[in-house]
């Protein structure tokens, strides 16, 4: 009953919203026309004067987001949404184009995506970790994109990965151009570093990384492919990291 | 007499001719993502619906949550409370969790777009089953004091995604 009293107001809504718009070009003409064209004028004859044109209505697309932005609220430099705790990581993505002297690429957009500091996801369920299984779903933490600027960077702030079962630590990666994927990918640790980072006071529970780079699924299979996605680390612990890494496009 | 813990699922279909503009921010979205993130598991553009790029590579499966957070925001927007579905003082019925998926979906072709929402309750006590209507109650139910209840319909596209009896010593 409730579906079908919905559409009985929409379909209402139907047949009003039309003589509400064929009123407002009678008004709006009326207002700049001459005074013998105001009870007939269209907006076509309101055009034939040379006056003014009723404006076209068309779709309201394309949806603003909430608040009215037009921009995707995923679009964003922090991701952690102030949410997710751990050693902060600040990220310096560069595009570069392999095929034209390795010259920087512009307005490639970056999305990023990676688990938290006890190895989880946001998004979507069942997931088994040291937490026990846990669900994520409708959380949108640790995922972002950006556009590369004129120099072919972009930035993220984000906190130093943790690790679930079975995979090394790493941040997935994928690039896009006028809307074309062009690149999907993951950007390794130095063990070194992450082997720190997870025995510090907030990854302390799940302690070191048991699966290591050269064993991994994803980039034990070639040792120079994992130096080529080895994130260059600075920083430590106590202060937070800072990230960089060139990704290289045959374009 | 209590009878069961029972979760609600209302499955809130999508496509071109819904009306609403939440309806229509979901399906632009929703779609502008799937262009979007269909090309890792299509990469020479060979297949053009979701059904097909799936049937090719299983991993298109994660497209249902993968498009997911291009629509959590509007889902935001919501606070909790479905959008259709009312009891019968016509109070919308609230949900704890709204999990996205993709039906189908063509690279060239907005208009077999499809996506669900289904909207799931957190659990909820049913009291009593009175033909096609359901007399719920949220919250702890001890049978001990009056409880606050209110009542649903079933209705298309509304079931019970969770079902644990509540046996009979307990309800005394």
């Amino acid at each position: 009953m409730e579906r079908k009293n919905f559409l009985k107001t929409f379909a209402l809504a139907a047949v009003t919203g039309p003589m509400i718009i064929d009123s407002c070009k009678k008004e709006s003409v009326s207002q700049s026309g001459t005074s013998t064209t105001t009870t007939t004028s269209t907006s076509t004859t309101a055009s034939a004067t040379g006056t003014c044109v009723v404006t076209p209505t068309e779709e309201e697309g394309p949806y603003p987001y909430p608040g009215g932005e037009i921009t995707d609220p995923l679009s964003r430099v922090d991701v952690t949404e102030s949410t997710q705790t751990g050693v902060p990581l600040s990220l310096t993505l560069v595009v570069v184009n392999t095929n034209d002297n390795c010259n920087v690429v512009e307005n490639a957009r970056i999305d990023i995506w990676h688990c938290n500091k006890d190895g989880y996801y946001s998004g979507y369920a069942g997931q088994p970790g040291v937490l026990g299984n846990k669900s994520y779903v409708g959380e949108t933490w640790l995922r972002g994109y950006q556009l590369t600027d004129a120099t072919g960077i972009a930035k993220f702030t984000t906190i130093y990965p943790g690790w679930y079962g079975g995979r090394a630590t790493h941040i997935h990666i994928e690039i896009f151009i006028n809307s074309v994927l062009k690149k999907t990918g993951q950007m390794a640790f130095p063990e070194t570093i992450s082997d720190l980072v997870h025995v510090s006071t907030l990854y302390a529970a799940h302690g070191i990384n048991t699966t290591r780079n050269a064993s991994d699924s994803v980039f034990g299979d070639s040792a120079t492919d994992l130096a080529n996605e080895m994130l260059s680390l600075t920083g430590s612990v106590a202060a937070g990291y800072a990230g960089t890494y060139t990704i290289g496009l045959a374009l | 007499m209590y009878k069961a813990k029972v979760k609600l699922v209302y499955k809130q279909v999508i496509d071109e001719a819904s009306p609403s503009g939440f309806e229509k921010a979901i399906f632009h979205a929703s779609y502008q993502e799937f262009l979007l993130k269909s090309q890792a598991y299509n990469r020479d553009g060979k297949f053009k619906t979701f059904s097909k790029i799936k049937a090719n590579d299983g991993r298109a499966n994660s497209l249902h949550y993968k498009l997911s957070f291009s629509v959590l925001h509007f889902i935001a927007q919501l606070d909790n409370k479905m959008p259709v579905v009312r009891d019968n003082l016509g109070n919308k019925v609230a949900f704890d969790v709204a999990r996205f998926e993709l039906i189908e979906s063509h690279v060239d072709d907005i208009t077999v777009h499809k996506v669900a929402i289904n909207y799931e309750t957190e659990v909820l006590t049913m009291v009593e089953l009175m033909g096609e209507y359901l007399l719920l109650s949220a919250g702890n139910v001890d049978g001990m004091e009056p409880v606050s209840t209110f009542m649903v319909r079933m209705q298309p596209n509304l079931a019970v995604s969770s079902y644990q009896e509540i046996p009979l010593q307990q309800m005394i």
